[in-house]
């Protein structure tokens, strides 16, 4: 349910916020979709990888002569060759010494990494083959542990880099010491979230063929990642304009994952090496094992400092993020939750040391909220531990500390500036929805029959528009502040309107987006407007739709297109009646005079006249009726201070969670059986997608907080390396949710619209575990480790209630 | 994940499988409906030479209720056993232990037969036979038709006494007679569909005056095979069934046993389960006995 209140001042939507069939689920669910799979090119060969079976050893030798024997497989290729004519991959902090090609040069450094490409006429083939390649590895020590990795006495995972640690640095924001030394109260508490990530259907495709004629190198890729046509280009030698990436495939999710930079790399040196197009599409097994798509894998202190009230003065929050065997863009999800550490409150000074640490595992890559809501898993676990410490009620001590509507735009302590909000009535709204004094009385009522029952609460922000600051502020070498967006925009010569955006979509709806706010601003049929994607050698500039900035940047970008239309046929009209833009007025693509309605002209004729009559078209106007419109983000552009202070995105979602849950005593088993989410991510321009991501966002906050881990073993194998064992929930697990809306317009964008592709999962664990450990309260224990496992709230269910049925004072 | 490379042919008869698995000896291997087989040729865990398709013998599809037994082919689907009617009446423990079986998906292709040689420790079926003492055909060309009770079948985990050359075709179980029947099945997994941490199933006769008459039960996934514990029960045999009873015999039969432990649950949790999965199966299935005694008065 949604509000219908949307509208920009006066004037309500025409399109925008309306509930409308999307544009590209049909063809999804009718299985018409073309995926990196469906690309078929003639002479095509397939890859298969060899893995490595230990965490840590140096390669002996590698003996492809079988393989190579076996009829049908064209080549067998090591990382000494890809050393050699190919150039390291991206890394997002200055580690120099941490090099990672996409397969293991000399030394394996986790089990599962690539050792060997193996290419052949079918992927079975090359699969058979792979079994024939004789590795001989000499076992090194290694690190599993993050808290030993740290040590200075802990194996190096990387030997030519000093230490484990990729990053390290504390910031602090505001007289913190200070602050914790006057509070009357304090509180500590460590919370871990497990090694889980994003598992989408798809799992990384892509298929590359160089064309010897043009010099070109195709790419179909199952990506969502920015700037991935320019790192293709450099790791394999060749100028930017030598490298086309077909951003038109369909993508099978991704949710922050689907980079895959490796994967290109390896498959773009093979097709240009052998003259034949090749593709690899990672099985479920190499996807999940040395596929580098495992998420964040944190140990969280924090310390609070806070009145009697409740009211928060201080907080510190140390972060020991384990990232895997090599960087990437991976230490920076530890960054991005700069513009957003102190969560909706009004914390007036915050420490914050985040340290990114290399183990011998599969490599970390982005996921969903890149590192947000571990974050807000970590904050609002300390604000519950406050409540109980104070023996406050949970929601009222958040209401003392929400940053107040009437407060923003709000600056937080480390430099972001919080663009609107009205959080307080957000989280009324989830109450009542979730009819919250009726949970209370189930609780109870729960409770003295004997049952473990119990009420989540989270408040959580959810940063939006990718202005992704914690490059230049994680590394000082690094001074990129452009995240831009663009769109093009064209009406042909039969009137029709075809957008163009310039990345792949990876499920975010970005044609419904598109057309619906081009439809907006020309006033025409958004089912009749065709959205395309320009491949990356005719795209203009873009930053992909990550950190849910696509609604904000491409949704901006593709309005300034059409709005620089609107312009055109109005200046063309103009000159056509004869009377000044000021005098007419735009309807629905006509355009008239305001005082004379009969002197108009429709918008087939403007069209017309703009493709076809020179002669009165008005001086200076380009033919034909086509605008581009290229943006930077907004509050983009910044550098960091001296002490670390930077606007990070510039809009900020608002999501309440409420959970209502029961523990099966006897078998550790919870059961959730409320869900209700208040949302506010500005003006929705389709309500119905961000519905869809909202609840996907849930159900993965589901997976997170109770069932996702990539376990690995102290020998350093990974546990979880099927769907056997790496436990997704399923429409069995995942209970009937509810959303409630709310609405306040960002003032930065075009329609007031924020962000929301990471909506749910911000703040479902969070809620979740709230509600678990509210259920344990009565028993005076808790949990403090994501996912809650099965046995682990069994072992804690075990424990006889506390006399007063309440839990005693930590 | 691409099975290595093996050799498919299809049986039109029970004869033709044990005349390929005969010449083909411990490289062939027997499909149905092929739910666990395919994911572990996938995964290249198994790699058959030999690939035999029994899934068209209509003879091993046959579902027979007799007044005394029924007997259910080798490949009859797991949701046709879900939804036969005559069965359902004769067995209602086969359908109550289906629910938990994987999914609706699996379950269409799923055969009886496959689960059984399968041998999953915790899957469903093979404790339900293991349970009510199924016997087990198996044919070979070479000796013939034997039949194996269930509690003999299962030897370790994923192994059975079945020879390479042997082709599991019929399961015979015995319906109690009487009335005052009940049975119940109960499981914990981590997700609905998932190999249970573990199972129980009991199945309970009452005399008219609601006394035991006869009691079955068994747990699965806490040992290296099903685990027949129905001599625990034995003591309710001519009692009144309460739940002090109920518990007693869990207790026993839970400190019994020495449950493996692995990355989902530990062998301390494990038996925990156990005992808990005792006390609900022997509580539902009580229930149902007495309901069934109350319709018939």
């Amino acid at each position: 349910m949604s509000d219908s209140s949307q509208s920009m001042g006066a004037k309500p939507f025409r399109y925008v916020g309306t509930h409308r069939r999307t544009r590209e689920d049909p063809r999804f669910v009718t299985g018409r979709g073309r995926y990196a799979a469906d690309v078929h090119l003639p002479g095509m060969k397939h890859v298969a990888l060899v893995a490595s079976p230990y965490p840590s050893a140096r390669i002996v030798s590698i003996d492809a002569r079988a393989a190579l024997a076996l009829p049908g497989v064209v080549a067998v290729v090591a990382g000494a060759e890809l050393a050699q004519y190919t150039d390291f991959l991206y890394v997002g902090v200055d580690a120099p010494g941490v090099k990672r090609y996409p397969l293991a040069v000399d030394v394996v450094r986790y089990a599962g990494e690539w050792v060997a490409a193996v290419v052949a006429d079918s992927r079975a083939l090359a699969e058979d083959a792979a079994e024939l390649v004789d590795v001989t590895y000499d076992p090194l020590p290694f690190v599993i542990d993050p808290e030993v990795a740290v040590t200075t006495e802990a194996p190096r995972v990387h030997a030519t880099y000093p230490s484990n640690i990729l990053y390290q640095r504390k910031f602090v924001w505001g007289a913190v010491d200070e602050a914790f030394e006057a509070a009357p109260h304090q509180l500590e508490c460590r919370v871990r979230w497990g090694r889980s990530s994003t598992v989408p259907i798809e799992t990384f495709a892509v298929l590359a063929q160089w064309s010897p004629g043009t010099e070109v190198l195709d790419i179909w890729a199952s990506i969502q990642m920015p700037k991935f046509p320019d790192q293709t280009a450099r790791a394999l030698r060749l100028p930017g304009n030598a490298v086309r990436v077909h951003f038109d495939v369909d993508v099978g999710g991704s949710y922050g994952v689907k980079r895959g930079i490796k994967h290109t790399v390896l498959v773009g040196y093979l097709a240009r090496k052998l003259g034949m197009p090749v593709r690899l599409i990672e099985d479920r097994l190499e996807n999940m094992r040395g596929g580098d798509m495992q998420g964040p894998d944190r140990i969280f202190d924090v310390a609070l400092a806070f009145d009697e009230r409740g009211v928060v003065r201080a907080m510190r929050i140390r972060a020991l993020d384990d990232v895997g065997a090599y960087a990437g863009r991976s230490p920076l999800q530890l960054g991005k939750p700069v513009g957003a550490i102190c969560g909706p409150y009004r914390i007036p000074c915050v420490e914050y040391e985040p340290c990114s640490v290399m183990t011998n595992k599969t490599p970390q890559e982005a996921v969903r909220g890149f590192g947000q809501a571990p974050t807000n898993y970590a904050i609002e676990t300390a604000m519950d531990r406050m409540a109980r410490q104070l023996g406050i009620d949970r929601i009222e001590i958040r209401r003392r500390n929400l940053i107040g509507r009437d407060e923003f735009p709000y600056l937080i302590p480390s430099g972001t500036y919080y663009d609107s909000g009205d959080y307080e009535a957000v989280l009324d709204k989830a109450l009542a929805h979730a009819g919250h004094e009726e949970l209370v009385r189930r609780r109870d009522q729960a409770r003295a029959d004997g049952r473990l029952a119990g009420i989540g609460v989270a408040t959580c922000l959810e940063p939006s528009g990718g202005n992704s600051s914690f490059e230049v502020l994680f590394n000082p070498k690094n001074e990129t502040t452009t995240w831009m967006e663009a769109s093009l925009v064209r009406v042909d010569l039969s009137g029709s309107i075809t957008a163009v955006m310039n990345t792949s979509t990876s499920g975010q709806g970005h044609e419904t987006l598109v057309s619906t706010v081009v439809g907006e601003v020309l006033e025409r049929e958004p089912a009749l407007i065709r959205v395309v994607h320009a491949d990356s050698l005719n795209a203009l500039p873009s930053n992909s739709p990550v950190g849910s900035r696509m609604a904000i940047m491409l949704g901006g970008a593709a309005a300034g297109a059409a709005r620089r239309i609107r312009a055109n046929l109005m200046a063309i009209a103009a000159h056509n009646l004869g009377c000044p833009v000021e005098e007419l007025e735009y309807v629905g693509g006509d355009v008239r005079v305001a005082a004379d309605g009969s002197r108009c002209l429709t918008w087939d004729q403007l069209v017309e006249i703009a493709h076809r009559k020179f002669h009165r078209m008005p001086a200076g106007l380009e033919p034909g009726l086509q605008a581009s419109f290229v943006w930077e983000v907004p509050t983009g552009g910044g550098l960091p201070t001296a002490d670390g202070r930077i606007q990070m995105y510039p809009c900020h979602s608002f999501e309440t969670h409420v959970v209502y849950l029961e523990i099966d005593r006897d078998t550790g088993k919870p059961t959730i059986q409320r869900y209700v989410c208040g949302h506010d991510c500005g003006v929705m321009i389709s309500p119905d997608i961000v519905h869809g991501m909202t609840f996907g966002g849930i159900a993965h906050g589901i997976g997170a907080a109770l069932y996702e881990k990539f376990a690995f073993s102290e020998d350093g194998q990974l546990l979880a390396g099927t769907f056997m064992d790496y436990l997704i929930p399923s429409a069995h697990e995942v209970p009937s949710m509810s959303i409630t809306d709310h609405c306040t317009p960002s003032p930065l964008t075009t329609f007031g619209q924020k962000g929301s592709g990471e909506a749910g999962y911000l703040g479902g664990p969070a809620a979740i575990a709230s509600a678990i450990n509210d259920a344990l309260a009565p028993l005076s224990t808790s949990i403090d480790e994501l996912p809650m496992t099965h046995e682990a709230l069994w072992v804690r269910a075990r424990r006889a209630p506390s006399a007063t049925g309440h839990p005693e004072p930590r | 994940m691409k099975p290595a490379p093996f050799e498919y042919l299809r049986a039109a008869s029970v004869e033709e499988a044990c005349a390929l698995l005969a010449a083909h000896g411990p490289d062939a291997k027997l499909i149905a409906g092929g739910q666990s087989l395919v994911p572990m040729m996938a995964m290249r865990l198994v790699r058959p030479a030999w690939l035999i398709d029994v899934g068209d013998i209509d003879a091993l599809a046959q579902i027979s209720i007799e007044p005394d037994t029924v007997t259910l082919g080798a490949c009859a689907r797991q949701y046709v056993l879900a939804a036969h009617g005559g069965l359902g009446a004769a067995l209602p423990i086969i359908a109550q232990a289906l629910i938990w079986v994987g999914h609706e998906q699996t379950r269409n292709r799923g055969t009886l037969g496959g689960s059984l040689v399968h041998a999953d420790p915790s899957a469903e079926l093979p404790l339900v036979a293991v349970m009510l003492d199924a016997r087990i055909g198996l044919q070979s060309r070479a000796r013939g038709r034997r039949v194996v009770s269930a509690r003999e079948f299962f030897t370790g985990p994923m192994s059975t006494v079945i020879e390479a050359d042997e082709c599991l075709v019929e399961v015979r179980l015995d319906q109690w007679s009487g009335q005052g029947l009940g049975s119940a099945f109960d499981e914990v997994a981590i997700r609905h569909g998932d190999f249970a941490l573990a199972s129980g199933c009991a199945q309970i006769a009452l005399d008219p005056d609601g006394r035991v008459r006869r009691v079955a039960l068994a747990l699965g996934g806490v040992a290296g095979v099903p685990l027949d514990v129905s001599g625990y029960a034995a003591s309710l045999v001519g009692q009144f069934i309460d739940d002090t009873a109920t518990e007693a015999i869990a207790r026993s039969v839970a400190a019994a046993l020495d449950p493996p432990a692995d990355l989902h649950a530990s062998s301390e949790y494990r038996r925990a389960l156990a005992l808990t999965l005792c006390v609900r199966v022997l509580r539902t299935a009580t229930a149902r006995a007495r309901a069934s005694l109350t319709e018939v008065a």
